[in-house]
């Protein structure tokens, strides 16, 4: 009992650590994006500011919402807090409340609120970013899955402590390299990332994630910001926990992975919204050789 | 005196408002639905009894003649979910019933109890020939319950093609007790357990099993009746049919699996496996299409016995791989998931028929903003999409987890790159599968229940009786009482499946709910409480400030938004249907009214059908070929009497020839 309270304690921490880092990896994301445009860009602190800011406006409601409209961003808020709790790295420890599957789940269950919240306040640019991104949340879950299933055929279990890569076993093989690609791949779709989305604009034309949230003003629109820096930065740190095969600090990976989503979003377009099956399909492919390869 | 027969006696007595006098058909429902609740309750009662107490004696054990009434632990298991639904849907339909006053209310009554009566029945049956009777008498007292709204035009088409199709599912079980019965020389189901079916006869016996309950559970290609005669039947019926005929099938299925036939052969398993995975996702894409509410929640039907079909074909596989302490996780998670389907769809069905009764309409496209007019309606609604969605905190949650660990035992023991690729296709399959799911009760609950008003037929919508509400509060609680404590549910039918003789005792791969290990794990109840400490510290956050809410129209680009401005339900599930359009294979047809204006304000009138895949390349041509070789007999049965008696008097001189001849 001792040992689960300190465990879940230690737990918590870890989820506010990370929500405490969250603003400041979005900020760096943007400034490599910044300095490699040739932009002086924002502060790597600026996100802090731009929350703090959020929080302290007015939030406009339309009368045609209802409490689900409340509802939903601390709901997101809360599964992404959820999900950093439970990611293996820094001071999670053997025990956990959930394993992969509860993990995805989780997070499922932020999107279940913030899309029926899309539906909410009665326009075309909710439901049509809600629609967007239950399809692209229909393409990533089998890759997801397929990830959760290469780690938990090699360490026999589906808790995500039990799955941290362990370089004596799996150092720069086949299996690793490609589900560490493929994951990467996957991560950028899930977080509503180039070339999937794009976190930058409100065209209606490019935005999925961001549409959906675009009814939203002040210490809603705060709590959903700060819900998506934090999904960035568990999906690092599970990326860096458990598929990047290479034996350096944790958090440097975490920096690491950041700095490479910068470029990578520098890089890319947005693809056409019909052209991410493609993409996601390469991932699963590239999941399934890794597993044959296993 | 044994419960069990006072609830059959019960229900006996909840027919007798099928001869009640007419001017009293009020009393007649409310004494029918009375007997139903308490003989429900009964069998509750007595299977809970049963089931708790660790003594392996019979539930029921009876004979008369021939006929025996016999029930073990896996029969307990599916008489608990049927009695729970019974008292439940009952309970609903006390008022839901009503509306049905002056249209054979007394019939409705009388066969609901007779429905529930066959269908316990059935589940304690303890010989071949009890077994069928009851098949038969529930397969035709639905039929009648599906046939009730007879004035509709597509009902009567429904219900006969749910005739046509469990007559044929009835004719191939059958054939299966046939064959199983003959080489143990008796019908007695514990005599059967004892037959040696060998070879081709033992394949042939479990095939026609299993096309037989397939059909009946709504497993794809055999699936075509169940989207029609689910929307048809009154809304409490289809909850039944739903929550507990399908899980009907998956009881015969289970006899025949774990006593009749036995799990030894692989590619057992593997056929119901593949057809289980592929039915779960064609199921739901179908669902995530419709926009008829009934319609979208027969679909997901069809999605759920999928998946529970996927981890009884998993536990098989497992089973004949002789890793039978694993099975036991894959159909642990066949009975939780059957069990918590009944509850969701059970409250889903219940609250479709709360809005028809508000709107009179079944077409998610006409509503919009039904939670500000019905909001415990909609709050159970939610939950009850939320658990078919498989979000955690509620049962549906549970049932997938462990389907999807069971899974992952098969995968660790999958050595050869073959099973590693079935491997994947599972997966594959189920991420779909649970992600479509997502998106079809966002799309289905949203659409209907929030946003604004899109017609009028939503103005005059109104919160539900007592009754009703009850029915689904009740559903609801159960739907999150197991998604937060699973642990009751699952320990009673890991100990159901351990008593089916398949594998000792024990907990096999350690599924430990909040504890510590290298295991599995999920610990809903922990997660939910640090979620809801944290949760009410934000909203307190929230609400404590200083600075103000206002309210304001929404942003629309300048303009005053309509509400035919919001998205449609059809236009939600396009990116989806244009990803799988290959499957799909949607007909679009745009006509334009108006040809007067070239570009503005003419009127187009836009039509959109996606025809079920099975029903085009399957059914039709199969259908084709019957009329077709039958106009090949019309050329010789004119009709006229003349002719059929020469063809009498030629086939008598053949006969006569014969037996001269020989």
């Amino acid at each position: 009992m001792e040992y689960m309270m300190t465990s879940i304690g230690l737990s918590l921490v870890q989820g506010f650590v990370l929500l405490l880092i969250a603003p400041l990896v979005a900020g760096i994301i943007n400034k490599v994006k910044a300095r490699l445009q040739k932009r002086q860009g924002a502060s790597i602190f600026q996100e802090y500011f731009d929350i703090a800011k959020w929080w302290k406006k007015a939030t406009i409601l339309t009368p045609y919402t209802g409490i689900i409209f409340v509802v939903a961003p601390v709901v997101y808020f809360m599964t992404s807090f959820m999900a950093a709790t439970m990611v293996p790295g820094f001071l999670q420890g053997q025990f956990s409340m959930g394993d992969a599957f509860i993990f995805v789940y989780i997070l499922a269950l932020g999107r279940f609120f913030m899309t029926l919240s899309s539906m909410d306040a009665a326009t075309s640019f909710g439901g049509m970013g809600g629609s967007r991104e239950i399809y692209i949340s229909v393409l990533v879950e089998p890759a997801v899955m397929l990830a959760i299933l290469i780690n938990s055929i090699r360490y026999h279990s589906t808790t995500l402590s039990a799955m941290v890569i362990d370089y004596n076993e799996a150092f720069f093989t086949v299996s690793t390299v490609l589900a560490c690609v493929a994951f990467f791949l996957t991560m950028l779709a899930e977080n509503s990332r180039l070339p999937v989305d794009n976190p930058d604009t409100h065209l209606e034309l490019t935005m999925i994630h961001e549409c959906m949230t675009l009814e939203y003003s002040g210490k809603l629109l705060s709590l959903i910001h700060l819900g998506s820096y934090l999904k960035i930065v568990v999906f690092l740190t599970l990326f860096g926990a458990l598929y990047v095969p290479v034996e350096i600090p944790l958090a440097l990976k975490v920096l690491l992975g950041a700095i490479l989503i910068g470029i990578v979003e520098t890089l890319n377009n947005k693809m056409r919204l019909f052209k991410v099956r493609v993409y996601l399909g390469a991932a699963i492919v590239l999941l399934l050789l890794a597993i044959i390869a296993e | 005196m044994d419960f069990m027969i006072i609830s059959l006696l019960v229900y006996l007595l909840g027919t007798v408002t099928l001869i009640w006098p007419k001017k009293a058909e009020l009393g007649a429902h409310y004494f029918g639905m009375l007997c139903s609740v308490v003989a429900s309750g009964l069998v509750v009662f007595s299977t809970l009894r049963y089931l708790l107490t660790t003594d392996n004696n019979w539930l029921i054990d009876l004979a008369w003649g021939s006929y025996t009434l016999q029930a073990d632990g896996w029969s307990g298991a599916f008489l608990l979910l049927t009695g729970v639904a019974g008292v439940i849907i009952s309970l609903y339909a006390i008022d839901y019933g009503k509306g049905y006053i002056g249209s054979r209310i007394r019939a409705l009554s009388g066969l609901w109890n007779l429905f529930l009566l066959s269908i316990v029945l059935v589940l304690i049956s303890g010989d071949a020939f009890t077994f069928i009777i009851s098949w038969e008498v529930m397969a035709l007292v639905s039929f009648m319950l599906v046939y009730h709204e007879s004035e509709k035009k597509k009902t009567v088409s429904a219900a006969y093609q749910y005739m046509v199709m469990t007559h044929i599912g009835t004719a191939a079980i059958m054939v299966a007790f046939y064959l199983v019965a003959s080489t143990a020389e008796s019908f007695s189901f514990v005599d059967m357990a004892r037959n040696n079916l060998t070879g081709y006869m033992k394949d042939a016996a479990f095939l026609f099993a299993f096309a037989g309950f397939a059909l009946k559970s709504g497993l794809m290609p055999l699936h075509i009746w169940l989207p029609n005669a689910h929307p048809a039947a009154p809304s409490h019926v289809s909850a039944l049919m739903s929550g507990v005929m399908l899980k009907v099938a998956v009881y015969g299925f289970g006899r025949f699996a774990f006593q009749f036939i036995g799990m030894d052969v692989f590619w057992y398993g593997l056929l119901v496996m593949l057809l289980g995975l592929i039915s779960a996702f064609l199921g739901v894409l179908y669902a995530v299409m419709e926009v008829d509410m009934k319609r979208i929640l027969a679909y997901s039907s069809v999605e759920n016995m999928g998946i529970i079909f996927a981890a009884f074909g998993c536990g098989m596989v497992l089973y004949s791989m002789g890793m039978p302490m694993l099975s036991v996780v894959a159909f642990t998670a066949v009975l939780v998931h059957a069990v918590s389907h009944s509850f969701m769809k059970g409250l889903l069905f219940m609250s479709a028929g709360c809005v028809m009764h508000a709107t009179g309409s079944k077409n998610i496209e006409h509503m919009g903003g039904l939670a500000r007019k019905m909001p415990y309606t909609a709050l159970f609604t939610l939950i009850g999409s939320m658990a078919l969605a498989s979000m955690p905190f509620t049962s549906g949650l549970v049932g997938e987890w462990l389907t999807l660990q069971s899974y992952i035992t098969l995968a660790q023991q999958a050595g050869s790159p073959e099973m590693r690729l079935l491997v994947v296709f599972a997966f594959i399959l189920l991420g779909l599968t649970g992600a479509t799911a997502l998106g079809c009760f966002v799309r289905m609950y949203g659409i209907a229940f929030l946003g604004r008003a899109r017609t009028h037929i939503v103005e005059k919508a109104h919160e539900m009786p007592f009754f009703m509400l009850l029915g689904l509060g009740m559903e609801a609680f159960l739907i999150v009482f197991v998604g937060l404590m699973p642990d009751y549910l699952v320990n009673l039918m890991q100990r159901v499946v351990s008593g089916t003789g398949i594998a000792p005792m024990g907990n096999p791969i350690g599924i430990i709910w909040g504890g510590s290990g290298h295991y599995a794990l999920y610990s809903p109840a922990l997660i939910f409480i640090v979620f809801v400490l944290i949760g009410v510290f934000m909203v307190a956050a929230l609400y404590r400030s200083s600075t103000f809410v206002t309210k304001d129209v929404t942003w629309n680009c300048g303009t005053v938004p309509t509400s035919r401005q919001q998205y449609s339900a059809t236009g939600f599930s396009k990116p989806l249907r244009r990803a799988f359009d290959g499957i799909l294979n949607p007909k679009r047809r745009t006509t334009y009214l108006r040809k007067e204006h070239a570009y503005f304000g003419r009127k187009l009138h836009y039509e959109l059908s996606i025809p079920d895949l099975f029903n085009d390349k399957l059914y039709k041509p199969i259908q084709q070929m019957m009329i077709n070789s039958s106009s090949s007999f019309h050329k010789i049965q004119e009709g006229s009497v003349s002719i059929y008696i020469g063809y009498t008097m030629v086939a008598m001189i053949v006969v006569l020839i014969w037996g001269v001849l020989l």
